[in-house]
């Protein structure tokens, strides 16, 4: 006697009696296909534009070719480039006629009207030809990879390499444990870094987080448009590195911890709000409902009927978030956002193995000792 | 005349689904309505766009006078003080105790700031108490909710909803997924709430010995139609047929 999801839905074409609704959907997939034609020509029109320009590139640097067109001076940022993209347009207004094209394949089988109609070749889009040239331009992106990355194995194992290698190893090996006092309290400091940033950053994420999940927000448009601005800036802000906030800090508020927390606070904000908002996403929306339909209002509501449902995943997320900014504020160091990356910064200018060798063994041990402990904390959570 | 009347709902979902095609009704105060129909037939959706947890997408629904489908948010918040309601999965906060969600009936009527510091007064504490002590349960009040068994969460959604203390009760297949003995315990409950307390109900329901029991009036829904209205008495063989299609055979509950 439960209720099932997946109910028969009406067949709207087939309801003559109903010709308002079935024209009103029909029109909505016309519309949908429109706007997926669009998307596809521009999905192959990059798609080939790497193609070809990658396969010069390639070309040129296998078999010493001429220079491909933005290389050449009298043609940068003009024509070759020009000719370059318009050659590719042509080619993808040509592949898109295709239904099987992977921008038609990739638009319709991700739209959820088109979805049902997306085309599903025999024996697997793979085998088709258009597979084939995809596939082609993966083995591409290989090739390239290869030669972009300077993949270099005589120098990984010639025995130059090998000797270098060797002095660096032997001297962490052996690490100055003079300096062991000094790592100890700059490490300190780098602990402190993390733990103010997190501490500040929960607070903060933990309002916004509201504001950010999209069941709590796509009530009316202005709701939506604030989900939008808070995920578009959140995002941004996480797509910038921790240590580029450290830099940006570091000119911002000058050199030391304090530009250091700010780049982890940063970035651990963005980062808390995604992980919050989607677990806010996630909850059971029975509770949401029965709140609400009491004429509670929207912060009793988040209070009495989400809140409840996040905190335990939300202490797991900031334990996580902590570990995380341990081992960022190590590395924040190294660009100037104080503690005892700083110090492993100055040593390793100095050429002095031995106290980068101690310094190591510290922020392992100490990394180490965290990570175990909040593992720890999280499984007694959960 | 006319406590609640629905008058030409229709709700088409994102999807393009119709889920209620121009239906219209009027229930009367004090009644208690059953409302039948295969799964997918549109009851639920009814029941949501009485309160407008679903937004109709024409029609208009009017309780009391008041047209519910033309109120602005703030209106509507008050409105559905009015409106009780209770849901087949029950919909507790399972990790706050039974007394806090019985207390979260009374929402609507404390200050946020109160609400969110959990200060809720002697007096509604002591009513919230009284809820419970009619649902039986009176001596679980300090328990995490989701220690209970499923009649008995029931059982404290409905002492939420008598905490709030609506008009108007809207119960979505209260017993879906309780056992038949369970099941008539909290049928038992909204029969009082509707002979004591005077509350109007519209109730979906499954199985057709539950209307025959407890409602005093039925209607039907068929593919999002209205199909049938009328006293579950003159749900004969042939309605049934009509309602829930020539293959359907009658199962019961005891
Ligand atoms: N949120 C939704 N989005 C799209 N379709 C829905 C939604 N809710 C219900 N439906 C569809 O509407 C129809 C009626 O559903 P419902 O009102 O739940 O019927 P019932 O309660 O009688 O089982 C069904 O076909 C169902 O699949
Ligand atoms: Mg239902």
């Amino acid at each position: 006697m439960k209720e099932s999801e997946t109910e028969t839905t009406k067949p709207a074409a087939g309801a003559s009696d109903r010709p308002t609704t079935a024209v009103t959907f029909a029109a909505r997939i016309e519309r949908a296909a429109r706007g997926a034609r669009v998307r596809a020509v521009l999905l192959d029109f990059l798609l080939v534009w790497y193609a070809v320009g990658g396969g010069l590139f390639w070309a040129r640097w296998t078999f010493n070719g001429p220079a491909p067109p933005w290389e050449r001076p009298e043609s940068i940022g003009s024509s070759g480039h020009l000719v370059l993209a318009a050659v590719a347009l042509v080619l993808a207004l040509l592949w898109s006629r295709s239904r099987l094209s992977p921008g038609r394949m990739i638009t319709w089988s991700t739209h959820p009207l088109l979805k049902a109609d997306a085309p599903r070749p025999e024996g697997g889009w793979w085998r088709t030809v258009h597979g084939i040239l995809v596939l082609a331009i993966l083995a591409e992106t290989v090739a390239l990879g290869w030669k972009i990355t300077e993949i270099d194995l005589v120098s990984l194992f010639s025995s130059e390499g090998l000797a270098g290698a060797g002095r660096i190893f032997g001297a962490l090996f052996r690490p100055e444990f003079g300096i062991l006092p000094l790592v100890l309290e700059k490490m300190i400091e780098t602990i402190y870094i993390a733990l103010v940033a997190t501490v500040v950053a929960v607070p903060i994420a933990f309002l916004l987080s509201f504001f950010g999940a999209k069941n709590l927000m796509s009530g009316n448009r202005r709701s939506l448009a604030v989900y939008g601005a808070v995920r578009f800036s959140t995002n941004l802000m996480r797509s910038i590195e921790p240590v580029l906030w450290a830099i940006i800090f570091t000119v911002w508020v000058s050199f030391g911890p304090f530009a250091g927390m700010l780049a982890l606070l940063v970035h651990s904000v963005a980062s808390l709000v995604k992980l919050y908002s989607e677990q806010v996403e996630s909850i059971d929306a029975g509770p949401v409902e029965a709140i609400e339909a009491t004429g509670a209002n929207r912060v009793q509501m988040v209070w009495y009927a989400v809140v409840p449902q996040i905190v335990l995943p939300y202490l797991g997320f900031t334990i996580y978030r902590w570990d995380i900014n341990v081992r960022m504020a190590t590395i924040i160091g190294l660009v100037g956002g104080g503690g005892v990356g700083e110090l492993l910064m100055q040593y390793l200018g100095l050429a002095k193995y031995g106290e980068v060798g101690m310094i190591v063994v510290v922020i392992t041990a100490v990394v180490w000792a965290l990570d175990y402990a909040s593992a720890k904390v999280r499984e007694a959570i959960a | 005349m006319g406590f609640l009347k629905v008058e030409g709902l229709t709700k088409v979902y994102d999807n393009g689904v119709v889920a209620l095609d121009n239906v219209s009704f009027t229930v009367e105060r004090g009644e208690f309505l059953g409302v039948i129909g295969l799964s997918g037939s549109g009851k639920s959706t009814l029941l949501r766009c009485v309160n407008r947890l679903v937004e109709p997408s024409s029609g208009r629904v009017i309780l009391d006078g008041i047209d519910v489908t033309a109120l602005d948010v703030p209106s509507l918040r008050a409105e559905r003080r009015r409106i009780g309601m209770v849901f087949q999965h029950f919909n507790l906060v399972k990790r706050k105790s039974v007394l806090v969600n019985v207390l979260t009936g009374s929402l609507a009527r404390q200050g946020t700031i109160a609400s969110v510091l959990g200060s809720f007064s002697a007096e509604d504490r002591a009513k919230a108490m009284q809820c419970l002590e009619i649902v039986g349960l009176a001596d679980r009040a300090r328990v995490r909710a989701s220690e209970l068994s499923g009649g008995q969460q029931q059982r404290v959604a409905i002492a939420r909803s008598l905490m709030q203390g609506p008009d108007l009760l809207l119960a979505d297949e209260p017993v879906a997924s309780l056992d038949p003995a369970t099941s008539h315990s909290v049928m038992d409950h909204l029969e009082r709430a509707n002979k004591e307390l005077g509350q109007t109900i519209l109730c979906n329901l499954h199985f057709l010995s539950l209307v025959r029991r407890y409602t005093t009036r039925v209607i039907a829904l068929k593919g999002g139609e209205l199909a049938f209205e009328g006293r579950p008495e003159e749900i004969d063989e042939d309605w049934f047929k009509r309602i829930y299609g020539e293959q359907a055979r009658e199962v019961g509950i005891e």
